[in-house]
């Protein structure tokens, strides 16, 4: 076996005792002990007696454990069987079926990485507020609508105040729609990153127009739980609209950052890795 | 036993030791430090309670089945309830859980046993110490109702019913008590298990190349120092106010039940974490041996558990949101609830990509995993949906909470347990499980407990409240109770053939061979049941999949890594 010639040359097998292994020497005390304990606990809810067991057999449980691994700790040597376990499937599970082509092989031979959805998802954060700004602009007359209306998620208090009060500037609710939008928008942008692997062939499609419309309905059938005063209030034609210019720019970002190279990469002939040749690309990444 | 004995002399020892039989076997078990036979003792001990709370469970559902019944009487039911809770969670979930993780990490590692092996056995004998307590309390207890006293508080045991005037007699005691001998179990298996996996490791078995059951593991025993402290501070302290007459919950000398409250779930929500950690563990393991393929985005994997750990740690007020915390708490452990959906979807995700394109092989541990994905999925809805405040408000302490949390527990961790068992029984006992009662147990399973937990939401939906007795027939909760029910007993039937095929596969089942399933990691690598020294040489890794290495020298993963 190839693991036994490296433990000869490094010398690591079993030590002085050839053909035996040394292990800790089994012991009653740890059983003594953790009864001794269960006594002491068993006597607060029967009779003081057993509490008293319990401790008298605490000190020895205690005092013989310390002996057992101080000044030396024990240990049993156990005879190693020569029998050498062969490593290879032993079929008796019946058939066993081969791994396939593609065992390692979904993997893209470049995809982007997750920092490349974590930016996304800050810059598609900052390209709503237009959207949102606008709508609020428009139908409101104040840039400010939107930013309240999101932060009344967070301040119960708020759902029953008017739209004039919405329309208003509100430190404590830009510095709460901040929050919640900078979180909701580094989360967003990370569950990207981590999906992008998945597809990452055509990100501007994928977050800019099919994303959005998931989302979207995820969110339509869950607002009225979430933030029941959002729901009342949103307008979904322009949510969509924002939606989508999240997710455009955040594809658009992703899709300039430089992409990293996959473990699949290195399992390349030279050749291809050195550019000279590209005919492993098509057989390389994706799916079967 | 032989203690620095020359070597040969140990032989000769040792060799007749383990055939020896009645006392002689009986005095190994109980004095063994191998991280094997700990780990089986673990399961096994958490397999009878898993039983017993099965059989309360089945009790409560007679009971409920129909409108004003009186099968129990209601300090019957109490009991019940509350013991299936305590139970299920602190002496069949944590005990089987660490059964697997004793029994598999060092075996995963290259190690040949637990960092600290003697610590290892105490862990387990104080834990299995308090499940005894705890049952003690049918037998022993000197409690209000005469003959026996049961805890009866519900399994978080809230304030101020806990206090010496609302329970008088010892029943809470057994309660506390042994859940704080649980807790000192828990936390030196959970020591043991970070130190085994920080320094015991083979050469070449980086951080990077552990299996990504051992890293679940890490995580979660590092979760339990954060989860278990407070709660043995806390019954600490509820002992101290029942014994000495001091007032930490006592509510009308100034003291707080809601500080209860904050305690019991600083523990309580991250112990989900806990116990759904070591089953995600499994589903990492199986589902890429029975794809054929290797896991996929295993650095995102590792990422997403270790942020569940600290996510799940700020969460906990989302237990307690008809408290009234204002709505800045709420809407902090609104928003925080749902962020932990982020790190479960990249698992779910990466789980679905590594099946897809795979060559499944339905094999029943792979049903039962392919079971969890589905389930587990589903309880993560209906947790989203009790995440959101106002819907909590309407629903909290009703059956359509129970049933959430039962999706997560049976749906979810108990299908991945049984995966494990069907997937690993065969290394621990070197024995095949039968495949046809492996699948009767699936269909069996699966039916009754969709029966039972899809169903057990309607009446929650319908107002039907958590831990009552009996109801009034035509509030339209009878028939949803029925098929509840049924499909109890469904699931009841099924456990029993999987006990059964457990049972029987042990002196009947198939030969298995070191590695039955072809798969990757190494503890196929060694004889099944391993030796106590577990590898005959110190083996040494090269990538994730050793055994892919040396079953493929000639396209190793390790030129990939
Ligand atoms: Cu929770």
């Amino acid at each position: 076996m190839m693991q036994s010639d490296n433990q000869n040359r490094d010398g690591h097998t079993t030590r002085a005792h050839a053909g035996a292994v040394q292990l800790p020497a089994p012991t009653i005390w740890p059983i003594v002990f953790a009864f001794g304990l269960a006594l002491i606990f068993t006597g607060m809810v029967t009779h003081w007696i057993m509490s008293l067991l319990g401790a008298l057999l605490v000190i020895p449980g205690i005092v013989g454990w310390f002996l057992e691994v101080l000044p030396r700790e024990h240990h049993v040597y156990v005879p190693v069987s020569a029998e050498i376990i062969p490593v290879v499937g032993t079929h008796t599970t019946g058939a066993q079926r081969p791994a396939g082509p593609n065992h390692r092989k979904l993997l893209p031979i470049e995809t982007f990485s997750i920092t490349a959805g974590i930016k996304g998802g800050l810059a598609g954060g900052t390209a709503m507020i237009v959207p949102a700004a606008l709508y609020g602009l428009i139908r409101y007359h104040s840039t400010w609508y939107a930013v309240n209306l999101l932060a009344a998620g967070g301040f119960v208090s708020w759902a029953g105040e008017s739209d004039a009060f919405l329309a208003q500037f509100h430190p404590l609710g830009l510095l709460a729609a901040t929050g919640i939008h900078t979180t909701a928008s580094l989360l967003i942008g990370l569950l990207y990153g981590a999906m992008l692997p998945m597809f990452p062939r055509k990100p501007i499609v994928s977050a800019g127009f099919i994303a959005p419309f998931l989302w979207t309905g995820l969110l339509y059938s869950a607002l009225g739980v979430i933030s029941p005063i959002l729901d009342r209030r949103i307008n979904w034609l322009w949510f969509v609209i924002s939606q989508i210019a999240f997710g455009l720019v955040a594809g658009f970002v992703v899709n300039r950052q430089v992409k990293v190279r996959t473990a699949q990469f290195q399992a390349l002939p030279f050749a291809v890795r050195a550019g000279l040749h590209t005919s492993a690309k098509d057989e390389g990444p994706d799916h079967p | 036993m032989a203690k620095e004995a020359p070597v040969l002399e140990a032989i000769d020892q040792t060799a007749p030791a383990s055939h020896s039989s009645g006392p002689g076997v009986v005095y190994e078990w109980l004095t063994t430090v191998d991280h094997k036979k700990i780990g089986i003792m673990y399961i096994v001990y958490a397999l009878i309670f898993l039983v017993l709370a099965g059989a309360q469970a089945l009790l409560m559902r007679i009971q409920l089945a129909v409108p004003n019944n009186h099968f129990v009487t209601p300090q019957v039911f109490n009991r019940l309830f509350t013991m299936h809770g305590s139970t299920m969670v602190f002496f069949v979930g944590i005990p089987i859980l660490f059964g697997f993780g004793n029994y598999l990490i060092p075996l995963m590692i290259g190690a040949r046993d637990m960092a600290f092996p003697r610590l290892n056995a105490f862990s387990f004998w104080i834990s299995a110490f308090g499940g005894i307590l705890l049952y003690l309390s049918y037998f022993a207890g000197s409690g209000l109702y005469g003959a026996g006293s049961a805890p009866d508080v519900g399994w978080f045991a809230y304030a101020p019913l806990t206090a010496k005037v609302f329970s008088p007699g010892h029943s809470t005691d057994y309660w506390t008590l042994s859940i704080l001998m649980s807790g000192i179990g828990t936390t030196g298996t959970a020591i043991n298990i970070v130190a085994t996996v920080i320094c015991m490791r083979c050469k070449g078995m980086t951080m990077t190349r552990m299996p990504l059951l051992v890293w679940l593991l890490l995580v979660t025993s590092c979760m339990v120092f954060v989860a278990v402290s407070p709660l043995t501070a806390a019954q600490i302290m509820l002992t101290l106010d029942r014994y000495l007459g001091s007032h930490f919950f006592d509510t009308q000398a100034g003291g707080s039940a809601v500080l209860w409250m904050h305690f019991f779930w600083i523990f309580g929500h991250p112990e989900v974490y806990i116990l759904v950690l070591p089953a995600f563990a499994f589903i990492n393991e199986i589902v890429p041996v029975f794809s054929r393929k290797a896991i996929f985005g295993y650095s995102a994997m590792v990422a997403a558990s270790v942020g569940i750990g600290f996510i799940s740690l700020s969460v906990w007020a989302h237990h307690m949101f008809t408290v009234g915390m204002g709505p800045a708490g709420n809407t902090f452990f609104v928003f925080a609830t749902m962020v932990v959906s982020v790190p479960t979807g990249i698992k779910m995700f990466n789980w679905l990509a590594t099946i897809w394109g795979g060559r499944v092989r339905f094999r029943t541990p792979m049903m039962f995993a392919i079971g969890f994905l589905f389930q587990f999925l589903m309880a993560g809805l209906t947790g989203i949906m009790l995440s959101a405040a106002p819907f909590d408000w309407q629903l909290s302490a009703s059956y359509f909470v129970v049933a959430h949390f039962h999706y997560v527990l049976v749906g979810g961790i108990l299908f991945a347990l049984f995966a494990a068992f069907y997937y690993w029984y065969p290394k621990i006992t070197g024995r095949m499980m039968s495949e046809t009662l492996g699948k009767w147990h699936f269909w069996l399973f699966i039916i009754g407990f969709h029966l039972t937990f899809d169903f057990m939401h309607i009446p929650g939906l319908l107002g039907m409240p958590r831990r009552i007795y009996t109801y009034e027939a035509g509030r339209g909760w009878e028939y949803w109770n029925l098929i509840v029910g049924i499909g109890a007993m469904v699931q009841a039937i099924g456990t029993l053939i999987f006990v059964y095929n457990l049972v029987h596969s042990y002196f009947r089942g198939k030969i298995a061979g070191p590695d039955p399933w072809d798969a990757w990691t190494l503890e196929w690598s060694t004889a099944s049941p391993p030796p106590s020294y577990n590898f005959a040489v110190e083996p040494n890794v090269g990538s994730r999949r050793p055994l892919w290495d040396l079953k493929h020298p000639e396209d190793p993963d390790s030129s990939y890594e």
